[in-house]
Protein backbone atom coordinates (compact mmCIF):
# COMPACT_ATOMS: atom_id res chain seq x y z
CA UNK A 1 0.00 0.00 0.00
CA UNK A 2 1.82 3.06 -1.13
CA UNK A 3 -1.08 5.43 -0.76
CA UNK A 4 -3.88 6.08 1.70
CA UNK A 5 -6.31 7.72 -0.68
CA UNK A 6 -6.26 7.59 -4.43
CA UNK A 7 -8.94 9.40 -6.37
CA UNK A 8 -8.89 9.17 -10.11
CA UNK A 9 -10.95 11.58 -12.19
CA UNK A 10 -13.70 11.71 -9.61
CA UNK A 11 -16.86 13.68 -10.33
CA UNK A 12 -19.90 14.28 -8.19
CA UNK A 13 -22.99 15.32 -10.04
CA UNK A 14 -26.24 15.73 -8.16
CA UNK A 15 -29.77 16.31 -9.36
CA UNK A 16 -31.13 19.55 -8.00
CA UNK A 17 -34.45 21.26 -7.85
CA UNK A 18 -34.22 24.81 -8.96
CA UNK A 19 -37.20 26.82 -7.75
CA UNK A 20 -38.78 28.97 -10.42
CA UNK A 21 -37.95 32.63 -10.31
CA UNK A 22 -40.10 33.90 -7.51
CA UNK A 23 -39.97 37.57 -8.31
CA UNK A 24 -40.56 38.42 -4.70
CA UNK A 25 -39.01 41.77 -5.37
CA UNK A 26 -41.77 42.83 -7.71
CA UNK A 27 -44.60 41.38 -5.67
CA UNK A 28 -44.11 39.78 -2.25
CA UNK A 29 -47.43 37.91 -2.58
CA UNK A 30 -46.04 35.90 -5.47
CA UNK A 31 -44.82 33.28 -3.04
CA UNK A 32 -48.42 32.26 -2.37
CA UNK A 33 -49.06 31.33 -5.97
CA UNK A 34 -45.66 29.63 -6.08
CA UNK A 35 -46.60 27.50 -3.11
CA UNK A 36 -49.40 25.82 -5.05
CA UNK A 37 -48.06 26.06 -8.57
CA UNK A 38 -44.42 25.56 -7.51
CA UNK A 39 -42.89 25.53 -10.94
CA UNK A 40 -39.49 24.26 -10.08
CA UNK A 41 -37.27 22.89 -12.76
CA UNK A 42 -34.95 19.95 -12.45
CA UNK A 43 -31.35 20.36 -13.22
CA UNK A 44 -28.03 18.81 -12.47
CA UNK A 45 -25.29 20.44 -10.56
CA UNK A 46 -21.65 19.44 -10.83
CA UNK A 47 -20.24 19.69 -7.36
CA UNK A 48 -16.93 18.13 -8.30
CA UNK A 49 -15.45 17.62 -11.74
CA UNK A 50 -12.56 15.36 -12.64
CA UNK A 51 -10.78 15.51 -9.33
CA UNK A 52 -7.65 13.37 -9.09
CA UNK A 53 -5.51 13.21 -6.01
CA UNK A 54 -3.37 10.87 -3.96
CA UNK A 55 -2.67 11.02 -0.27
CA UNK A 56 0.45 9.08 0.68
CA UNK A 57 1.44 8.06 4.20
CA UNK A 58 2.96 10.99 6.03
CA UNK A 59 1.47 13.51 3.66
CA UNK A 60 -0.54 16.48 4.87
CA UNK A 61 -2.48 18.24 2.18
CA UNK A 62 -4.14 21.59 2.55
CA UNK A 63 -7.26 22.40 0.56
CA UNK A 64 -7.47 25.96 -0.69
CA UNK A 65 -10.46 27.52 -2.35
CA UNK A 66 -13.18 30.08 -2.06
CA UNK A 67 -16.42 29.49 -0.21
CA UNK A 68 -18.49 27.04 -2.19
CA UNK A 69 -15.56 25.82 -4.26
CA UNK A 70 -16.18 22.22 -3.19
CA UNK A 71 -13.69 21.72 -0.35
CA UNK A 72 -16.19 20.35 2.15
CA UNK A 73 -17.89 18.28 -0.53
CA UNK A 74 -14.58 16.72 -1.49
CA UNK A 75 -13.81 15.89 2.13
CA UNK A 76 -17.23 14.32 2.62
CA UNK A 77 -16.72 12.30 -0.54
CA UNK A 78 -13.35 11.06 0.72
CA UNK A 79 -14.96 10.20 4.06
CA UNK A 80 -17.37 7.92 2.23
CA UNK A 81 -20.50 9.95 2.93
CA UNK A 82 -21.01 10.74 -0.74
CA UNK A 83 -20.00 8.39 -3.53
CA UNK A 84 -18.45 9.59 -6.77
CA UNK A 85 -20.80 9.68 -9.77
CA UNK A 86 -17.94 8.80 -12.10
CA UNK A 87 -14.30 8.03 -11.54
CA UNK A 88 -12.70 5.74 -9.02
CA UNK A 89 -11.89 6.26 -5.39
CA UNK A 90 -9.71 3.94 -3.33
CA UNK A 91 -9.21 4.38 0.36
CA UNK A 92 -6.80 2.29 2.43
CA UNK A 93 -7.35 2.83 6.10
CA UNK A 94 -9.82 4.12 8.62
CA UNK A 95 -11.01 7.57 7.60
CA UNK A 96 -12.48 10.02 10.00
CA UNK A 97 -13.76 13.41 9.08
CA UNK A 98 -14.44 16.08 11.66
CA UNK A 99 -17.44 17.87 10.21
CA UNK A 100 -19.89 19.93 12.28
CA UNK A 101 -18.68 18.28 15.44
CA UNK A 102 -21.20 19.89 17.76
CA UNK A 103 -24.22 18.60 15.85
CA UNK A 104 -26.07 15.44 16.71
CA UNK A 105 -26.07 15.61 20.48
CA UNK A 106 -29.22 15.03 22.46
CA UNK A 107 -29.98 18.20 24.45
CA UNK A 108 -32.27 16.38 26.89
CA UNK A 109 -29.68 13.76 27.80
CA UNK A 110 -26.96 14.47 30.33
CA UNK A 111 -23.41 15.20 29.30
CA UNK A 112 -22.35 11.73 30.34
CA UNK A 113 -25.13 10.09 28.35
CA UNK A 114 -24.13 12.13 25.35
CA UNK A 115 -20.58 10.85 25.72
CA UNK A 116 -21.87 7.28 25.52
CA UNK A 117 -24.34 7.98 22.71
CA UNK A 118 -21.71 9.68 20.62
CA UNK A 119 -19.17 6.98 21.29
CA UNK A 120 -21.63 4.28 20.23
CA UNK A 121 -22.40 6.26 17.09
CA UNK A 122 -18.70 6.36 16.32
CA UNK A 123 -18.61 2.57 16.45
CA UNK A 124 -17.09 2.04 19.90
CA UNK A 125 -18.59 -0.47 22.29
CA UNK A 126 -20.03 0.46 25.66
CA UNK A 127 -17.01 -1.07 27.41
CA UNK A 128 -14.53 0.86 25.30
CA UNK A 129 -16.43 4.03 26.05
CA UNK A 130 -16.41 3.37 29.78
CA UNK A 131 -12.62 3.27 29.67
CA UNK A 132 -12.47 6.52 27.79
CA UNK A 133 -14.84 8.55 29.96
CA UNK A 134 -12.25 9.63 32.60
CA UNK A 135 -9.94 10.84 29.85
CA UNK A 136 -12.77 12.80 28.18
CA UNK A 137 -13.82 14.34 31.47
CA UNK A 138 -10.30 15.32 32.32
CA UNK A 139 -9.74 16.94 28.96
CA UNK A 140 -13.03 18.81 28.83
CA UNK A 141 -12.86 19.85 32.51
CA UNK A 142 -16.57 19.23 32.86
CA UNK A 143 -16.46 16.83 35.84
CA UNK A 144 -18.76 18.99 37.95
CA UNK A 145 -21.56 19.40 35.41
CA UNK A 146 -21.42 16.17 33.46
CA UNK A 147 -24.49 14.70 35.18
CA UNK A 148 -26.64 17.65 34.12
CA UNK A 149 -28.67 17.78 30.91
CA UNK A 150 -26.79 19.10 27.92
CA UNK A 151 -29.22 21.98 27.40
CA UNK A 152 -28.02 23.50 30.67
CA UNK A 153 -24.45 23.67 29.33
CA UNK A 154 -23.08 26.94 28.03
CA UNK A 155 -22.04 27.13 24.38
CA UNK A 156 -18.40 26.95 25.38
CA UNK A 157 -18.93 23.90 27.56
CA UNK A 158 -20.80 22.14 24.79
CA UNK A 159 -17.96 22.83 22.39
CA UNK A 160 -15.43 21.47 24.85
CA UNK A 161 -17.39 18.26 25.09
CA UNK A 162 -17.66 18.06 21.31
CA UNK A 163 -13.92 18.56 20.91
CA UNK A 164 -13.11 15.98 23.58
CA UNK A 165 -15.42 13.47 21.92
CA UNK A 166 -14.31 13.95 18.36
CA UNK A 167 -10.62 13.75 19.20
CA UNK A 168 -10.78 10.67 21.40
CA UNK A 169 -10.06 8.32 18.52
CA UNK A 170 -7.03 8.92 16.36
CA UNK A 171 -7.85 7.78 12.83
CA UNK A 172 -5.43 6.67 10.18
CA UNK A 173 -6.66 9.28 7.76
CA UNK A 174 -7.85 12.55 9.22
CA UNK A 175 -10.06 14.89 7.25
CA UNK A 176 -10.53 18.31 8.78
CA UNK A 177 -13.09 20.79 7.59
CA UNK A 178 -11.79 23.91 9.28
CA UNK A 179 -9.41 23.67 12.17
CA UNK A 180 -11.01 23.21 15.56
CA UNK A 181 -9.91 25.97 17.86
CA UNK A 182 -12.22 27.21 20.51
CA UNK A 183 -12.88 28.20 24.07
CA UNK A 184 -11.42 30.60 26.54
CA UNK A 185 -7.71 31.34 26.53
CA UNK A 186 -6.62 28.48 28.77
CA UNK A 187 -8.67 25.92 26.92
CA UNK A 188 -7.58 27.12 23.51
CA UNK A 189 -4.02 25.99 24.13
CA UNK A 190 -5.24 22.66 25.35
CA UNK A 191 -7.36 22.17 22.23
CA UNK A 192 -4.45 23.16 20.06
CA UNK A 193 -2.15 20.66 21.73
CA UNK A 194 -4.81 17.96 21.45
CA UNK A 195 -5.50 18.67 17.81
CA UNK A 196 -1.78 18.61 17.01
CA UNK A 197 -1.45 15.25 18.73
CA UNK A 198 -4.32 13.88 16.66
CA UNK A 199 -2.74 15.24 13.51
CA UNK A 200 0.61 13.71 14.48
CA UNK A 201 -1.00 10.39 15.26
CA UNK A 202 -2.76 10.15 11.92
CA UNK A 203 -0.92 8.66 8.99
CA UNK A 204 -2.24 11.26 6.60
CA UNK A 205 -4.31 14.38 6.80
CA UNK A 206 -6.27 16.72 4.62
CA UNK A 207 -7.20 20.11 5.97
CA UNK A 208 -9.51 22.70 4.51
CA UNK A 209 -9.07 26.10 6.09
CA UNK A 210 -8.87 29.75 5.22
CA UNK A 211 -6.21 30.29 7.86
CA UNK A 212 -3.03 30.59 5.78
CA UNK A 213 -0.63 30.67 8.72
CA UNK A 214 -2.09 27.50 10.14
CA UNK A 215 -1.93 25.74 6.82
CA UNK A 216 1.69 26.74 6.41
CA UNK A 217 2.55 25.34 9.81
CA UNK A 218 0.77 22.01 9.27
CA UNK A 219 0.75 21.14 5.59
CA UNK A 220 3.46 20.60 3.08
CA UNK A 221 1.38 20.29 -0.06
CA UNK A 222 -1.84 21.74 -1.28
CA UNK A 223 -4.70 21.42 -3.71
CA UNK A 224 -6.32 24.55 -5.04
CA UNK A 225 -9.98 23.95 -5.82
CA UNK A 226 -12.02 26.24 -7.97
CA UNK A 227 -15.62 25.60 -8.95
CA UNK A 228 -15.37 21.91 -8.26
CA UNK A 229 -12.13 21.18 -10.08
CA UNK A 230 -8.56 20.94 -8.91
CA UNK A 231 -6.72 23.78 -10.63
CA UNK A 232 -3.40 23.32 -8.87
CA UNK A 233 -1.74 20.51 -6.99
CA UNK A 234 1.70 20.60 -5.49
CA UNK A 235 3.92 22.65 -3.25
CA UNK A 236 2.09 24.69 -0.63
CA UNK A 237 3.83 28.03 -1.12
CA UNK A 238 3.44 27.97 -4.87
CA UNK A 239 -0.19 26.91 -4.44
CA UNK A 240 -0.96 29.74 -2.07
CA UNK A 241 0.66 32.20 -4.44
CA UNK A 242 -1.28 30.74 -7.36
CA UNK A 243 -4.50 31.06 -5.42
CA UNK A 244 -3.79 34.65 -4.45
CA UNK A 245 -2.90 35.73 -7.95
CA UNK A 246 -5.14 33.69 -10.18
CA UNK A 247 -8.36 33.08 -8.32
CA UNK A 248 -8.61 35.57 -5.54
CA UNK A 249 -7.54 38.54 -7.64
CA UNK A 250 -9.64 37.52 -10.57
CA UNK A 251 -12.69 37.15 -8.35
CA UNK A 252 -12.19 40.57 -6.83
CA UNK A 253 -11.53 42.03 -10.26
CA UNK A 254 -14.77 40.50 -11.44
CA UNK A 255 -16.76 41.96 -8.56
CA UNK A 256 -15.17 45.34 -9.23
CA UNK A 257 -16.21 45.02 -12.84
CA UNK A 258 -19.78 44.21 -11.82
CA UNK A 259 -19.91 47.20 -9.55
CA UNK A 260 -18.61 49.38 -12.35
CA UNK A 261 -21.24 48.05 -14.72
CA UNK A 262 -24.02 48.64 -12.25
CA UNK A 263 -23.06 52.21 -11.52
CA UNK B 1 -21.94 -1.25 10.52
CA UNK B 2 -22.13 -1.00 14.26
CA UNK B 3 -22.77 -4.07 16.38
CA UNK B 4 -26.33 -4.92 17.28
CA UNK B 5 -25.69 -4.42 20.98
CA UNK B 6 -24.45 -0.87 20.32
CA UNK B 7 -27.58 -0.15 18.31
CA UNK B 8 -29.72 -1.52 21.14
CA UNK B 9 -28.03 0.76 23.64
CA UNK B 10 -28.62 3.72 21.33
CA UNK B 11 -32.31 2.91 21.05
CA UNK B 12 -32.52 2.44 24.81
CA UNK B 13 -30.81 5.77 25.51
CA UNK B 14 -33.18 7.57 23.16
CA UNK B 15 -36.18 5.89 24.70
CA UNK B 16 -35.09 6.57 28.28
CA UNK B 17 -34.25 10.21 27.64
CA UNK B 18 -37.58 10.85 25.95
CA UNK B 19 -39.54 10.21 29.14
CA UNK B 20 -36.98 11.81 31.44
CA UNK B 21 -38.98 14.90 32.26
CA UNK B 22 -42.33 13.15 32.65
CA UNK B 23 -43.53 12.18 36.10
CA UNK B 24 -44.42 8.55 35.54
CA UNK B 25 -42.24 7.93 32.53
CA UNK B 26 -43.06 5.21 30.01
CA UNK B 27 -46.25 4.34 31.92
CA UNK B 28 -47.81 6.95 29.65
CA UNK B 29 -47.52 4.59 26.71
CA UNK B 30 -49.89 2.28 28.59
CA UNK B 31 -52.45 4.94 29.49
CA UNK B 32 -53.54 5.88 25.98
CA UNK B 33 -54.29 2.37 24.68
CA UNK B 34 -55.85 1.32 28.01
CA UNK B 35 -58.32 4.20 27.93
CA UNK B 36 -59.05 3.50 24.27
CA UNK B 37 -59.72 -0.18 24.86
CA UNK B 38 -61.86 0.39 27.96
CA UNK B 39 -63.99 3.11 26.42
CA UNK B 40 -64.48 1.42 23.08
CA UNK B 41 -64.94 -1.99 24.66
CA UNK B 42 -67.73 -0.74 26.92
CA UNK B 43 -69.33 1.40 24.23
CA UNK B 44 -69.38 -1.31 21.58
CA UNK B 45 -70.57 -3.81 24.14
CA UNK B 46 -73.67 -1.65 24.45
CA UNK B 47 -74.35 -0.74 20.83
CA UNK B 48 -73.50 -4.01 19.11
CA UNK B 49 -74.28 -7.58 19.97
CA UNK B 50 -70.63 -8.56 20.16
CA UNK B 51 -69.68 -10.29 23.37
CA UNK B 52 -67.07 -8.54 25.51
CA UNK B 53 -64.91 -11.66 25.82
CA UNK B 54 -64.68 -11.84 22.03
CA UNK B 55 -64.50 -8.17 21.18
CA UNK B 56 -62.15 -6.79 23.83
CA UNK B 57 -59.23 -9.23 23.24
CA UNK B 58 -59.71 -8.69 19.51
CA UNK B 59 -59.59 -4.93 20.04
CA UNK B 60 -56.68 -4.96 22.49
CA UNK B 61 -54.35 -7.15 20.44
CA UNK B 62 -55.38 -5.36 17.26
CA UNK B 63 -54.73 -1.92 18.67
CA UNK B 64 -51.34 -2.75 20.18
CA UNK B 65 -50.10 -4.48 17.03
CA UNK B 66 -51.47 -1.59 15.00
CA UNK B 67 -49.47 0.86 17.12
CA UNK B 68 -46.34 -1.09 16.24
CA UNK B 69 -47.14 -1.23 12.53
CA UNK B 70 -48.19 2.39 12.24
CA UNK B 71 -45.13 3.38 14.29
CA UNK B 72 -42.94 1.78 11.62
CA UNK B 73 -44.84 3.28 8.72
CA UNK B 74 -45.32 6.79 10.10
CA UNK B 75 -41.79 7.10 11.45
CA UNK B 76 -40.19 5.72 8.30
CA UNK B 77 -40.68 8.72 6.03
CA UNK B 78 -38.71 11.10 8.24
CA UNK B 79 -36.14 8.70 9.68
CA UNK B 80 -33.18 10.13 7.76
CA UNK B 81 -34.18 13.76 8.20
CA UNK B 82 -34.28 13.19 11.94
CA UNK B 83 -30.77 11.74 11.88
CA UNK B 84 -29.20 14.26 9.53
CA UNK B 85 -26.28 14.94 11.86
CA UNK B 86 -25.39 11.25 12.20
CA UNK B 87 -25.51 10.78 8.43
CA UNK B 88 -23.34 13.80 7.62
CA UNK B 89 -20.75 13.00 10.25
CA UNK B 90 -20.23 9.45 9.05
CA UNK B 91 -19.92 6.72 11.65
CA UNK B 92 -23.43 5.35 11.21
CA UNK B 93 -24.70 3.75 8.04
CA UNK B 94 -28.28 4.23 6.89
CA UNK B 95 -29.05 0.67 8.01
CA UNK B 96 -27.72 1.41 11.51
CA UNK B 97 -30.02 4.40 11.75
CA UNK B 98 -32.98 2.38 10.54
CA UNK B 99 -32.34 -0.45 13.00
CA UNK B 100 -32.12 2.00 15.92
CA UNK B 101 -35.44 3.52 14.92
CA UNK B 102 -37.09 0.11 14.58
CA UNK B 103 -35.71 -0.99 17.95
CA UNK B 104 -37.04 2.19 19.55
CA UNK B 105 -40.53 1.48 18.28
CA UNK B 106 -40.06 -2.12 19.43
CA UNK B 107 -39.27 -0.91 22.95
CA UNK B 108 -42.51 1.04 22.99
CA UNK B 109 -44.33 -2.08 21.84
CA UNK B 110 -42.74 -4.22 24.53
CA UNK B 111 -44.24 -1.93 27.13
CA UNK B 112 -47.66 -2.05 25.51
CA UNK B 113 -47.62 -5.84 25.33
CA UNK B 114 -48.40 -5.70 29.06
CA UNK B 115 -51.90 -4.55 28.11
CA UNK B 116 -52.36 -7.60 25.90
CA UNK B 117 -51.10 -9.85 28.69
CA UNK B 118 -53.51 -8.24 31.15
CA UNK B 119 -56.46 -8.65 28.78
CA UNK B 120 -55.57 -12.27 28.07
CA UNK B 121 -55.34 -13.06 31.77
CA UNK B 122 -58.59 -11.27 32.52
CA UNK B 123 -60.51 -13.12 29.82
CA UNK B 124 -58.67 -16.37 30.60
CA UNK B 125 -57.39 -16.91 27.09
CA UNK B 126 -55.10 -19.88 27.22
CA UNK B 127 -51.62 -20.00 25.76
CA UNK B 128 -51.47 -23.01 23.48
CA UNK B 129 -48.79 -24.47 21.27
CA UNK B 130 -50.41 -22.70 18.33
CA UNK B 131 -50.02 -19.36 20.12
CA UNK B 132 -46.27 -19.47 19.52
CA UNK B 133 -47.00 -18.79 15.86
CA UNK B 134 -47.89 -15.30 17.02
CA UNK B 135 -44.29 -14.63 18.08
CA UNK B 136 -43.11 -15.85 14.69
CA UNK B 137 -45.61 -13.46 13.11
CA UNK B 138 -44.23 -10.67 15.25
CA UNK B 139 -40.72 -11.45 14.07
CA UNK B 140 -41.90 -11.21 10.46
CA UNK B 141 -43.53 -7.88 11.29
CA UNK B 142 -40.32 -6.44 12.75
CA UNK B 143 -38.21 -7.65 9.83
CA UNK B 144 -40.69 -5.97 7.50
CA UNK B 145 -40.38 -2.85 9.63
CA UNK B 146 -36.67 -2.73 8.79
CA UNK B 147 -36.98 -2.80 5.01
CA UNK B 148 -40.05 -0.58 5.08
CA UNK B 149 -38.29 2.07 7.17
CA UNK B 150 -35.24 1.94 4.93
CA UNK B 151 -37.31 2.12 1.75
CA UNK B 152 -39.72 4.86 2.81
CA UNK B 153 -36.88 6.68 4.52
CA UNK B 154 -34.91 6.91 1.29
CA UNK B 155 -37.90 7.91 -0.82
CA UNK B 156 -39.19 10.24 1.90
CA UNK B 157 -35.91 12.09 2.17
CA UNK B 158 -36.20 13.00 -1.50
CA UNK B 159 -39.98 13.47 -1.78
CA UNK B 160 -41.24 15.05 1.40
CA UNK B 161 -44.78 14.54 0.07
CA UNK B 162 -44.56 10.95 1.26
CA UNK B 163 -45.07 11.98 4.88
CA UNK B 164 -48.42 13.54 4.01
CA UNK B 165 -49.48 10.57 1.89
CA UNK B 166 -48.59 8.10 4.61
CA UNK B 167 -50.45 10.08 7.27
CA UNK B 168 -53.59 10.12 5.13
CA UNK B 169 -53.35 6.43 4.23
CA UNK B 170 -52.70 5.29 7.78
CA UNK B 171 -55.78 7.07 9.08
CA UNK B 172 -58.00 5.27 6.58
CA UNK B 173 -56.16 1.98 7.01
CA UNK B 174 -56.88 2.03 10.74
CA UNK B 175 -60.61 2.11 10.03
CA UNK B 176 -60.43 -0.32 7.12
CA UNK B 177 -58.59 -2.92 9.17
CA UNK B 178 -60.68 -5.02 11.57
CA UNK B 179 -59.45 -3.51 14.83
CA UNK B 180 -62.43 -1.60 16.16
CA UNK B 181 -64.86 -3.88 14.32
CA UNK B 182 -65.23 -7.62 13.99
CA UNK B 183 -65.27 -9.23 10.57
CA UNK B 184 -68.35 -11.43 10.37
CA UNK B 185 -68.51 -14.98 9.10
CA UNK B 186 -70.09 -14.02 5.82
CA UNK B 187 -67.72 -11.11 5.23
CA UNK B 188 -65.23 -13.18 3.25
CA UNK B 189 -67.14 -12.15 0.17
CA UNK B 190 -68.81 -8.88 -0.73
CA UNK B 191 -67.45 -5.43 -0.10
CA UNK B 192 -65.98 -6.22 3.31
CA UNK B 193 -64.21 -9.23 1.84
CA UNK B 194 -62.54 -7.03 -0.73
CA UNK B 195 -61.53 -4.62 2.01
CA UNK B 196 -59.83 -7.44 3.85
CA UNK B 197 -58.20 -9.19 0.90
CA UNK B 198 -56.64 -6.06 -0.52
CA UNK B 199 -55.60 -4.65 2.82
CA UNK B 200 -52.01 -5.74 3.55
CA UNK B 201 -52.32 -4.45 7.09
CA UNK B 202 -55.06 -6.98 7.77
CA UNK B 203 -52.85 -9.90 6.73
CA UNK B 204 -49.89 -8.72 8.79
CA UNK B 205 -52.14 -8.12 11.77
CA UNK B 206 -53.79 -11.50 11.36
CA UNK B 207 -50.58 -13.54 11.55
CA UNK B 208 -49.96 -12.05 15.00
CA UNK B 209 -53.51 -11.87 16.33
CA UNK B 210 -55.20 -15.01 15.04
CA UNK B 211 -52.87 -17.50 16.83
CA UNK B 212 -53.47 -15.79 20.16
CA UNK B 213 -57.24 -15.93 19.75
CA UNK B 214 -57.16 -19.48 18.45
CA UNK B 215 -58.40 -18.50 15.00
CA UNK B 216 -56.91 -19.99 11.88
CA UNK B 217 -54.77 -17.90 9.56
CA UNK B 218 -55.99 -18.13 5.98
CA UNK B 219 -53.67 -19.27 3.24
CA UNK B 220 -54.29 -15.92 1.54
CA UNK B 221 -52.81 -14.10 4.54
CA UNK B 222 -49.66 -16.23 4.53
CA UNK B 223 -49.26 -15.78 0.79
CA UNK B 224 -49.67 -12.03 0.97
CA UNK B 225 -47.29 -11.72 3.93
CA UNK B 226 -44.57 -13.87 2.39
CA UNK B 227 -44.92 -12.24 -1.03
CA UNK B 228 -44.87 -8.71 0.35
CA UNK B 229 -41.93 -9.46 2.64
CA UNK B 230 -39.84 -10.92 -0.16
CA UNK B 231 -40.76 -8.34 -2.79
CA UNK B 232 -40.35 -5.47 -0.35
CA UNK B 233 -36.97 -6.67 0.83
CA UNK B 234 -35.71 -7.24 -2.71
CA UNK B 235 -36.93 -3.88 -3.99
CA UNK B 236 -35.40 -2.17 -0.98
CA UNK B 237 -32.03 -3.83 -1.58
CA UNK B 238 -32.14 -2.67 -5.22
CA UNK B 239 -33.06 0.87 -4.21
CA UNK B 240 -30.51 0.90 -1.41
CA UNK B 241 -27.72 0.08 -3.87
CA UNK B 242 -28.74 2.99 -6.04
CA UNK B 243 -29.76 5.57 -3.49
CA UNK B 244 -27.61 5.08 -0.39
CA UNK B 245 -25.15 7.79 -1.41
CA UNK B 246 -27.90 10.11 -2.58
CA UNK B 247 -29.62 10.27 0.80
CA UNK B 248 -26.87 12.41 2.41
CA UNK B 249 -27.45 14.95 -0.36
CA UNK B 250 -31.19 15.02 0.25
CA UNK B 251 -31.47 15.25 4.02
Amino acid sequence: MDYLIKADNVSLRVPMLIPADRQLLSNPLRFISDLYLGRSSRGVSDLLQGVSLTLKPGQRIGLIGQNGAGKSTLLKLLAGIYAPTTGSLEVNGVVKGLFDISLGMNPEATGLENIYIRGLQMGLSLGEMRDRVPQILEFSELQTVIEKPLNTFSTGMRLRLAVALSTMVIPEILLLDEWIGTGDLGFRDKVRAKMLSVVDGAKGMMLATHNVELMKSLCDECLVIHQGSVVFAGDLDIGLKFYEEEIHERASAKSLLCEAEQS
Amino acid sequence: MNSLSSLMYMAYFDFAVKYRKTMIGPVWVLMGPTLFILTLGLLFGEVSNAQAEVFIPHLAIGLIVWTLVSGFVSGSTTVFQRHRAQILQGGMTLIDIVVVDVLKIGLLFMHQVLIVVAVMIYFQIEWSVYSWVSLFGLLILVVNGVWLTLFFGMIGSRYRDLTEVVAAVMRIAFLATPIIWLPEERSSDGVVGLFLSFNPFFHFLDIVRAPLLGDTISAVSWTVVVALSLCGALITVAFYRRLRYRVPLWV
